[in-house]
């Protein structure tokens, strides 16, 4: 069913993945996520003491899919990162620091004042930053994917999609083209429960997973809120890639805890269902299994806590951009210098990096 | 040939599937054609008799061309009430053109902006003058000159609409200044043609020749009669010299008008030292003229090509040899010359450069003895010495003067001087 | 030189970019082995492979899109939107992912998206578009439009080479009936304005098609001397040539084959107005098609493009100032 927004008994307990996870990978999970929550409200209460201007977004409760899906990318893979999936650009390496610049506009943010938000893609880490007509990146992704086919590179492209954007042509557009063309594509659905306001029965009559299908390729359902299944959904899916197989839908479904951005109270969701949503925290579900290995984990809440803080510090001593260079960059000038290799943290890449 | 898709121009008819005299359905197959693109079938437009057969297999014609005829019975067994149907008419020549076109409506007509969007009283074309002397605006352009030259605009008389004042007005009027300032400006002389060497480029607009052979027409026989005859009479020999229109570049940009009314000067002073060349041979008979009676060339595009006749030239300076060539250049278009403004000239100049040519080998104009051909002015690199005899290399508008002479009436050394003179008087034009 | 139609023009510089360079490929509807709607590829999927020249879905929005993404990883493709009026379906990655990256992150998108162009051949209202404007008002796009077969090989190319999204208007009413010397090998044209012919009394500043109506025009009209002026590029747009020709001529006649409200006409008439008012002897005229759909029947047709005509007729109106 298409309002069923818990996942069913398939897919509700995939076993923590050890078989390609080490134990360093599983603690780096963890830590992407607090990272990225600890960034995202630490700049929360920036925004609320007028620092960030503009309004302000996050991923709150949805850290799983981005760290996830991203911790299985090569470094050569490219990205296209969507404004809740902060995580992905720290699995990649962009530094908190100049993230907390990004958000609060300043001249030694990400994209130096040009966009705010998640709006960014560092070049030289091999991501491109999202527009906000979604799911448009899908499309870019995409040809990404052609490219390496046309020059027979084993490398993979993949972006993020909202439930949302769905609904819009360039899904299908990318979906369609990417089967017939069978690339080297993963796209991830992530189903959140709402688009803004607008609830799942409100925007598909069939769930977008099963359209995979349809266009001639595997779509596969995931839970959004445990990052080694993640990780693992989407492991397997560049391993298809790879392999010349084609694309692969994940679908990772989560729950967004928070309003569309930080002036929506989200009244428009029952109370019951962010309850029972916050007891299948992604950090909290990390945390016990880590713990498990034995890791102090308050004290790596300290350290993620203290890193968190000293990049914001930094941050807010950035300069604020010259207006004078509001009208230089429109155009290239120079050489087109394409996407730059990524950070892969996952152990396997370091392995092969280091042999 | 009908038109197979958008960019088409032409196509080729492969085969007929009738012949003339055959009987063909509407829709039937008549024929096929070819185009670079597709093969297709061609639907007879009509049922009757094939009439005519007008493009034969293997013929490539442009699109629009009718290619046959059918004749279509209107009545029964009324054989001569025929009407021909074309295949492939023009879009021009439909039968049923919309409503839209016969009778257009004030809501359905698109309005185009085509007219100058400036404020223009409806009365102006035939009250426009005595309304402009009252309240008289003037351009941006004519103000900064007037500003700048100290000009009181409303001694200037315009020319322009209703009166307005134009800058070439202005220029004239400048010109004209430092004799009689209170008298009427001069007309401003429209230049015949570009002044500068123009691009060539043929423009894919102009209608294509129809299919088979034409008549020339009248014109044109008599031109060619003409030059024929002239190459068969006149020893023809043709010498070069290259000029420096440096001076020349600045006076006509003073007064506005084109570098040939200059040269037309420079060859009349030319023709006053050297009246061997203004001459008529007829025969053995040759014939020295004291008056310059200057022929200038006017192209009429198309249609041909006419030589009037400026009378008494060497009484003219170079802005009133722009205002005759201007004249006689419209009357000439307008087919107003009458048989007097062509005859009686003692030296030709034409002035294809106009046109950006470089060098021509001119045809003279019989009984006279030499024609002068300006060639365009163009910038080049040419060496200079300065007065303590060091050499630089400048930059200098400078054209090829061809001259065509008859070598029965006179040698080349004669020749040679001539144009050495012409090209003395150019290049020591002093912009005033 | 060898005499080329435009549209062969087009396809030899294709080739010849696409030889001398591997990461130029083509993309679009229909132009692998079919060789493309109007022929420009014919004979490439042979040369090149169905991998350099690609087949698509019928996905104008992705076609955009796709070739961004190859872009960003090291390409420069070259896509084919069948008719320049089928860009209104890629519009939002032309001109909110391919022209704002730069600006954003730095990152270039060496796209070149080829837009045939144009009506006068009952063509109707999806198929004689001229969208050029469009582009010109979204930051981060170039916009050429040749009118010549050697302006429209050495513009392909330098729209290839370059760094940035550029729109190439290739007008289709000239694809066959437009021939001209096109210089053998690969060479660019620079995207600035070209003096099609000097004059002085008058300037008529057009591109495209309508420089040849505008050639047409002019050719002899009463006797005056006028300056045509091909802008070849309207992005960027050649402000000096365009002011130096204002300020020799003084009058100036303004041509757009589109619909006149915030056309490239109205841009360079605006920029005559800012920066040229002292050198005008006379109001700055426009001819252009008016706020209509280019309808389909002939006469209707006739009655909303330029023609020659009407050039004519402004250019006397203009003269008699």
């Amino acid at each position: 069913m298409a309002t069923d927004t818990t996942l069913g008994s398939r897919a509700a307990e995939i076993p923590a993945t050890g078989e390609h996870l080490s134990s360093d990978d599983r603690v780096a999970l963890l830590r992407y996520m607090l990272l990225m929550r600890g960034i995202e409200e630490r700049a929360m209460s920036l925004y609320k003491q007028g620092r960030v201007p503009g309004s302000f977004y996050d991923g709150f409760g949805q850290e799983a899919v981005s760290t996830g899906a991203a911790f299985a990318m090569g470094p050569a893979d490219r990205l296209c990162v969507l404004h809740r999936d902060l995580a992905a650009h720290l699995v990649r390496g962009v530094t908190p620091a100049r993230i907390f610049g990004q958000y609060m506009g300043r001249a030694g943010g990400v994209t130096g004042g040009r966009e705010g938000n998640v709006h960014f893609g560092d070049r030289e880490l091999g991501c491109v930053g999202m527009v906000s007509m979604l799911p448009d990146m899908m499309v870019v992704a995409t040809g990404m994917a052609m490219a390496f086919r046309l020059r027979g590179e084993a490398r993979c492209a993949l972006t993020w999609v909202g439930d949302g954007a769905t609904s819009r042509g360039d899904f299908h557009e990318a979906m369609n083209w990417a089967a017939v063309q069978r690339l080297p594509v993963i796209f991830v659905l992530e189903n959140n429960q709402y688009a803004y306001s607008t609830p799942l029965d409100l925007q598909f009559a069939v769930d977008p997973v099963e359209r995979a299908r349809g266009y001639g390729f595997p779509g596969e359902r995931v839970d959004g809120n445990d990052v080694e299944a993640m990780f693992e959904a989407t492991r397997r899916a560049r391993e298809r890639a790879l392999a010349g197989s084609g694309p692969t839908l994940i679908e990772a479904v989560t729950m967004r805890m928070h309003g569309h951005a930080a002036h929506d109270d989200m009244r428009y969701v029952p109370q019951e269902l962010i309850e029972k949503w916050r007891a299948r925290d992604p950090i909290d579900r990390q945390e016990k299994r880590v713990r498990a290995l034995g890791v102090d984990v308050a004290a790596l809440r300290e350290q993620v806590a203290a890193e968190v803080e000293g990049a914001a510090q930094e941050a807010l001593a950035m300069d604020m951009p010259d207006g004078a260079g509001a009208l230089d960059g429109v155009f290239c000038a120079g050489e087109a210098e394409p996407l730059g290799d990524g950070h892969a943290p996952w152990s396997r890449f370091r392995e092969a990096r280091d042999a | 040939m009908p038109q197979m898709g958008v960019s088409m121009a032409e196509g080729t008819v492969v085969g007929w599937h009738k012949r003339v005299g055959d009987w063909v359905e509407a829709e039937e197959t008549i024929c096929e054609i070819s185009t670079d693109k597709i093969d297709s079938e061609v639907p007879a437009p009509a049922t009757g008799r094939v009439s005519e057969i007008l493009v034969e297999p293997e013929q490539t014609v442009p699109v629009g061309t009718v290619l046959a005829r059918i004749a279509t019975d209107a009545g029964a067994g009324d054989r001569r009430s025929k009407i021909a149907q074309q295949i492939g008419r023009h879009p021009e020549e439909h039968l049923d053109a919309p409503a839209a076109q016969a009778e257009p409506s004030a809501e359905t007509e698109p309005a185009r902006p085509v007219a100058p969007h400036a404020p223009e009283p409806a009365q102006a074309r035939t009250n426009g003058a005595s309304a402009h002397r009252e309240r008289r605006a003037y351009s941006p352009v004519v103000q900064r000159i007037a500003a700048s030259e100290g000009v009181d605009l409303s001694r200037v008389s315009g020319t322009g609409r209703g009166g307005r004042v134009s800058k070439q007005d202005v220029l004239a009027f400048l010109q004209q200044r430092g004799g009689d300032v209170s008298s009427e400006p001069a007309q401003p002389s429209a230049p015949p043609q570009p002044s500068e060497p123009p691009l060539h480029i043929e423009s894919p607009y102009v209608e294509g020749p129809g299919e088979g052979p034409q008549r020339l027409s009248r014109m044109r026989r008599s031109i060619a009669e003409h030059m024929v005859r002239s190459l068969h009479t006149a020893a023809h020999c043709t010498s070069i010299v290259e000029a420096d229109f440096s001076g020349v570049e600045s006076a006509r940009r003073a007064l506005g008008i084109t570098h040939l009314p200059f040269v037309a000067r420079a060859v009349i002073d030319a023709l006053r030292v050297h009246p061997d060349l203004n001459a008529t041979l007829d025969g053995e008979s040759l014939t020295l003229h004291r008056a310059v009676h200057l022929g200038i060339a006017i192209s009429l595009g198309r249609d041909g090509l006419i030589v009037p006749v400026i009378r008494d030239a060497h009484e003219l300076a170079p802005e009133g040899l722009a205002r005759r060539v201007s004249e006689l250049a419209e009357r000439a278009r307008a087919g107003e010359l009458s048989h007097d403004d062509v005859r009686g000239g003692t030296f030709t100049i034409t002035n294809p450069g106009a046109f950006g040519t470089l060098a021509s080998t001119p045809i003279i104009n019989q009984p006279q003895v030499a024609i002068l051909d300006l060639e365009a002015v163009v910038k080049r690199p040419v060496v200079v010495t300065d007065g303590a005899g060091r050499d630089s290399i400048a930059i200098r508008p400078m054209a090829y003067l061809c001259l065509s002479w008859d070598h029965r009436a006179l040698d080349g050394a004669l020749a040679a001087r001539f144009l050495a003179t012409v090209r003395a008087r150019i290049e020591s034009w002093e912009s005033s | 030189m060898p005499e080329m139609t435009y549209l062969q023009a087009i396809s030899d510089g294709l080739r010849e970019v696409m030889r001398a360079d591997d990461r130029v490929f083509v993309m679009g509807e229909d132009i692998g082995a079919f060789g493309g709607a109007f022929k420009v590829t014919d004979g490439f999927f042979d040369e090149f492979g169905e991998g350099r020249v690609m087949d698509t879905p019928l996905a104008e929005s992705a076609i955009i899109g796709t070739a961004v993404g190859a872009a960003v990883v090291g390409m420069r493709p070259v896509c084919e939107m069948q008719f320049a009026d089928f860009i209104s379906c890629g519009f939002d990655q032309l001109v909110n992912v391919a022209g704002k990256m730069h600006y954003r992150q730095g990152l270039a998108v060496p796209i070149t998206v080829r837009l045939p162009t144009g009506g006068g051949f009952s063509g109707g209202p999806f198929h004689s578009q001229n969208p050029e404007a469009w582009f010109m008002h979204s930051p981060g796009i170039k916009v050429v439009a040749p009118a010549t077969p050697e302006d429209a090989k050495g513009l392909l190319i330098s729209a290839i080479r370059d760094p940035n999204p550029v729109c190439f208007c290739e007008h289709k009413h000239l694809y066959r009936r437009v021939k001209g010397e096109v210089p053998a090998g690969v060479y660019e044209t620079p995207m600035r304005a070209r003096v099609a012919r000097a004059g002085s009394d008058l300037v008529v500043i057009a591109y495209g098609a309508m420089v040849w109506s505008a050639l047409d025009a002019t050719e002899d009209l009463d006797g005056a001397c006028i300056e045509v002026l091909d802008l070849r590029s309207l992005v960027p747009l050649d402000e000096d040539a365009i002011l130096d020709s204002v300020a020799r001529c003084s009058k100036v006649v303004i041509v757009d084959e589109a619909n006149a409200t915030c056309a490239a006409g109205a841009q360079v008439a605006a920029l005559i107005a800012e920066r040229a008012f002292e050198y005008l002897d006379g109001p700055v005229v426009r001819v252009a098609a008016p706020d209509v759909p280019i309808p389909f029947s002939p006469p209707l047709e006739r009655a909303v493009l330029p023609q020659a005509d009407d050039i004519k007729e402004a250019c006397r109106e203009l003269l008699a100032y």
